[in-house]
């Protein structure tokens, strides 16, 4: 293993959708790559592709996929070139998700424990079921469930959504897994239930020596828990870099619109909006992806796609006007 | 959309599948039969012919003729009449007063709701055509009774849909806008619930059809529900049945116009259903 | 386990009012009978003494809520009357038939379910196959035609034409094969249906659980597809199919009826039958309380095996 190239690297990865209208481009050429050790946010708004994009690393894909290209390097091997079988012993064991509703994660006909066993059952075949049980009990607790004893002999409607959630977690950290896939994990959730997941991946990542990938559409959450942040918009990327530095300088329109936002948002003033709408999936793209709504658009904002560009160390922007509009 | 799209899209949805298309082809021909009996029939359905019973079909008898020499295609067209005046009208009154007993269910307190709602399960506790026969003993076959019947053990499916359909709705935004603008519950009830309620009711009803279709012909096969000399698919199946040793033609000719009606009938019915309410899909998309 | 007993006790009283409410219409029904009871019920040829003593014996002298009261009690503890005809009890009467419908109903649910599920979720797992197809065609054609007609075309093909099967009657007593043979047919005839329908169900509520997150969830962790299928999809499938049976029992037994009039087979229908055609009241009254009681408890049943598959069933309590 090359200790220089990234854990993952996705090149040039793009997916259609076959639809009435025509094919739909749902990712149109993401390039992203992220090291070992670190939680990368994904922020955008729905139908930004961004969920898109963690099944295509897990390779779950709906059946109505009509063209899906590019690359998914994880440790140098493509994954879209796995046969299915390959790919399978992938999942549960190097790959781990976290899905957005905890309340249809888990089969409600049986317990916490048989959804436990079966995964640990998987991931280490030699496992016994007392030795399951025991790894299990010690993995609610440390994900802050009390009565963890009873908690595993109790059916999922017998929990509330935080507690679920907090199973699902789990489930993923029991699977020790190199990449863990958390699909808007606290969207579901209360905003105070909401704040306590996010506490318990920041405790969590002390221990964790595998990567994240966090989705979120609030970028407020993703600011306080990760490392790096990937800014997507209409199934491309626009922004990409360490959080600190595109949070204190974003180099795309896109980014600064989404953090007056939030920040209008946090102070209880008026809502900021961005006016106009997400160009449909259908657009062959033969502009900027973001000009139909972009305050600052100029003619040379409509010659064809914007590539990422490198503007500082580590921190890509999608902007052929970035330098003159946010100096 | 206008009520009349709707409706036209709606068999439009319906005509789009293979199924949907036979079973419109088969209904229309027998409900065609049942209302132009008259038109389209070859011979009296109840005029006897001794010399010729049992004769296969021919030019003469399309289908052939029963035990007195009555002949078959006459009497399965004049069958049809009857088995469609049945579940019209049982169908008919099941809609209407399991409606509006489930809507009444919904707007009781709970006890009241509870009460019907236990009448309801004592009324489906009777498998229909156990019902029926313990009626048709009291009073003695009949086709207004067979109906009626057929009507009672229907009702509770109307009463529960439209109850749940009911308490799902009276809390949608534009019920409560109705009621805080001070409309009486039984204007809103009537205006604005059974306008939204009717598609559930609707596909019901058309599934229900081959229901009773089949009751009405087992109950007159067995002697229990129309009455001879009418005609009925029952009557005719039971004829050709108690004469099978002379002839196989009338029983399996019978037999087969109930079967293709019933299929005509489920096939149409399930159209309907994948139309109005694609979340039901059979395909489970 | 508290939740549990609840439940059980809620079925258990809803039941028991089910029951009681159908003994009442029963009983309204014999209360209505056209005409002087008596002679209606013992019909036009029976003698005046005759019809004294049987108006006392029933006690048609006495106000309606005594003979309703009488009646229960007596149902209660097992008594049905007495058949006016033969003088014989009628829970003997019934006695002597039950076997014969109960072999012949819960082979067809067996062999419906043995056969319905396999194939449901066959064709859930393999979309689009041509068995796939042949089920979604054949099914619906076995689910619309009346059980009746397929035990007429059953009898016409098998036993007239072929003569490969004995039909008619349930076969001589102690002979085992010849019972047998005769049970196939009509067993075929009321289960085909149910096969084509619980095999759609099983296929329906198969691919809609395939679609729930939980099914993805376990994809996400590489579980085999044989546990997700087999393990975790299918205990889901089987709720609907489970409420369904229930509620089919019901038409299987009217269907039941039918069939064992076309093949001459002894059992309810068969009694319920001649009894309507002699006039025979206290026997068919018997005989529909007792199929409105194996329906009931038939669902009971059902409900609460619902419940030991499905958790969250236990803690709502009563439907």
């Amino acid at each position: 293993m090359n200790p220089d190239l990234p854990m993952i690297a996705i090149r040039n990865l793009k997916l259609d959708a076959r639809t009435e209208h025509g094919p739909a481009h749902i990712l149109r050429g993401i390039d992203l790559g992220f090291g070992r050790g670190r939680i990368v946010g994904v922020v955008g708004e729905s139908g930004s592709g961004k969920s898109t994009l963690v099944s295509c690393l897990l390779r779950l894909l709906p059946s109505n996929i009509e063209r899906l290209e590019g690359e998914i390097l994880f440790d140098g091997i493509d994954l879209l070139k796995l046969s299915p079988s390959d790919m399978n012993d992938w999942r549960g064991r190097k790959i781990a998700m976290v899905f957005q509703d905890p309340m249809t994660a888990l089969n409600p006909l049986f317990t916490i424990n048989t959804h436990l066993r079966d995964v640990l059952k998987r991931r280490f075949p030699q496992i016994s079921a007392r030795e399951a049980r025991e790894r299990s009990l010690a993995m609610l607790t440390k994900v802050g469930i009390s009565d963890a004893s009873a908690r595993l002999d109790a059916y999922p409607h017998q929990l509330s959504g935080g507690m679920r959630q907090r199973i699902v977690i789990a489930m993923a950290l029991l699977v020790e897994p190199d990449l863990l896939l958390a699909d808007e994990p606290t969207t579901a959730l209360d905003a105070t239930v909401e704040a306590q997941i996010v506490d318990l991946f920041d405790q969590l990542r002390q221990d964790f020596s595998g990567s994240i990938v966090f989705i979120s559409h609030h970028l407020g959450l993703v600011a306080e828990l990760c490392d790096d942040l990937c800014v997507m918009y209409g199934g491309t990327i626009v922004e990409t870099g360490p959080v600190a530095e595109v949070l204190a300088r974003p180099r795309h329109p896109y980014t600064r619109a989404l953090l007056d936002c939030e920040i209008e948002d946090d102070h209880g003033g008026r809502l900021a909006t961005i006016p106009g709408e997400v160009p449909s999936a259908t657009w062959a793209m033969d502009a900027c992806i973001f000009a139909s709504r972009c305050a600052h658009v100029a003619d040379i904002c409509r010659t064809g796609p914007t590539a990422l560009e490198t503007v500082a160390i580590g921190h890509k922007a999608a902007c052929k006007r970035s330098r003159e509009v946010l100096p | 959309m206008t009520a009349f799209a709707a409706t036209r899209a709606t068999f439009a949805r319906i005509l789009s599948g293979p199924g949907g298309i036979v079973g419109t082809v088969i209904i229309v021909l027998v409900v065609g039969s049942a209302i132009f009996a008259p038109l389209v029939v070859t011979h009296d359905p109840d005029a006897l012919d001794i010399l010729n019973r049992f004769s296969g079909p021919s030019a003469a008898h399309w289908l052939g003729t029963d035990n007195l020499g009555r002949d078959l295609y006459s009497r399965l067209v004049y069958g049809a009449r009857v088995a469609m005046m049945v579940a019209l009208f049982a169908i008919g009154s099941a809609l209407v007063v399991g409606t509006l007993l489930g809507m009444l269910a919904a707007s009781l307190n709970a006890r009241g709701e509870r009460l019907l709602l236990i009448v309801f399960d004592i009324i489906s506790s009777f498998p229909s055509l156990v019902l029926a026969l313990a009626v048709v003993a009291v009073f003695g076959p009949s086709t207004a009774l067979v109906t009626a019947i057929v009507a009672v053990t229907l009702m509770p499916h109307f009463g529960r849909v439209a109850r749940a359909q009911m308490l799902t709705l009276r809390h949608a935004p534009f019920i409560e806008a109705e009621r805080l603008i001070g409309a009486s519950p039984v204007r809103i009830a009537l205006s604005h619930i059974l306008p939204n309620i009717a598609g559930p009711l609707v596909v019901l009803a058309s599934i229900d059809i081959p229901v009773v279709i089949t009751i009405e012909a087992g109950l007159s096969f067995i002697g229990l529900g129309v009455r001879p000399p009418l005609a009925s698919w029952g009557t005719l199946i039971y004829d050709g049945y108690a004469y099978l040793s002379d002839s196989r033609v009338p029983v399996i000719v019978a037999s087969a116009a109930l079967a293709i009606a019933t299929l005509g009938f489920t096939l149409f019915g399930e159209a309907l259903r994948d139309a109005v309410d694609p979340r039901l899909d059979r395909e489970g998309r | 386990m508290r939740e549990t007993l609840r439940y059980v006790a809620s079925r258990l009283a809803t039941t028991f009012l089910i029951v009681l409410g159908a003994m009442i219409l029963l009983f309204a029904l014999s209360a209505l009978v056209p005409g002087d009871p008596a002679t209606a019920l013992l019909g036009p040829a029976a003698t005046p003494e005759y019809v004294q003593r049987f108006i006392q014996e029933m006690g048609l002298d006495q106000p309606w809520y005594r003979r309703l009261f009488s009646f229960m009690a007596n149902v209660f503890v097992g008594n049905l009357g007495t058949d006016v005809l033969s003088g014989q009890p009628v829970t003997q009467i019934i006695a002597n038939v039950l076997p014969y419908t109960f072999i012949l109903t819960f082979t067809s649910i067996g062999l419906a379910v043995a056969f319905g599920v396999p194939l449901g979720c066959y064709a859930a797992t393999h979309r689009g196959s041509l068995l796939d197809h042949l089920l979604a065609f054949v099914s619906v054609a076995f689910i619309a035609i009346p059980s009746f007609v397929i035990a007429i075309f059953l009898l016409l093909i098998f036993a007239i034409w072929l003569d490969w099967l004995p039909v008619m009657g349930a076969g001589e007593a102690g002979n085992w094969l010849d019972q047998a043979q005769r049970l196939i047919l009509p067993t075929i005839a009321l289960s085909v249906g149910w096969i084509g329908f619980i095999a759609r169900l099983v296929r329906s509520s198969m691919l809609e659980t395939m679609g729930e997150n939980f099914i993805r969830l376990s994809r996400a962790y590489g579980l085999s597809n044989r546990l997700i299928t087999y393990k975790y999809a299918l205990k889901n499938a089987c709720i609907p199919t489970l409420a369904v049976l229930g509620m089919g029992v019901g038409r299987l037994l009217g269907g039941a009826v039918l069939v064992e009039i076309v093949f001459s087979r002894p059992g309810l229908g068969r009694l319920m039958f001649d009894a309507i055609s002699t006039r025979n009241f206290p026997v068919l009254q018997g005989t529909v309380l007792v199929v409105v009681l194996i329906f009931v408890l038939t669902n009971l049943l059902v409900d609460l095996s619902y419940a030991a598959i499905d958790p969250r069933i236990r803690r709502q309590g009563s439907r």
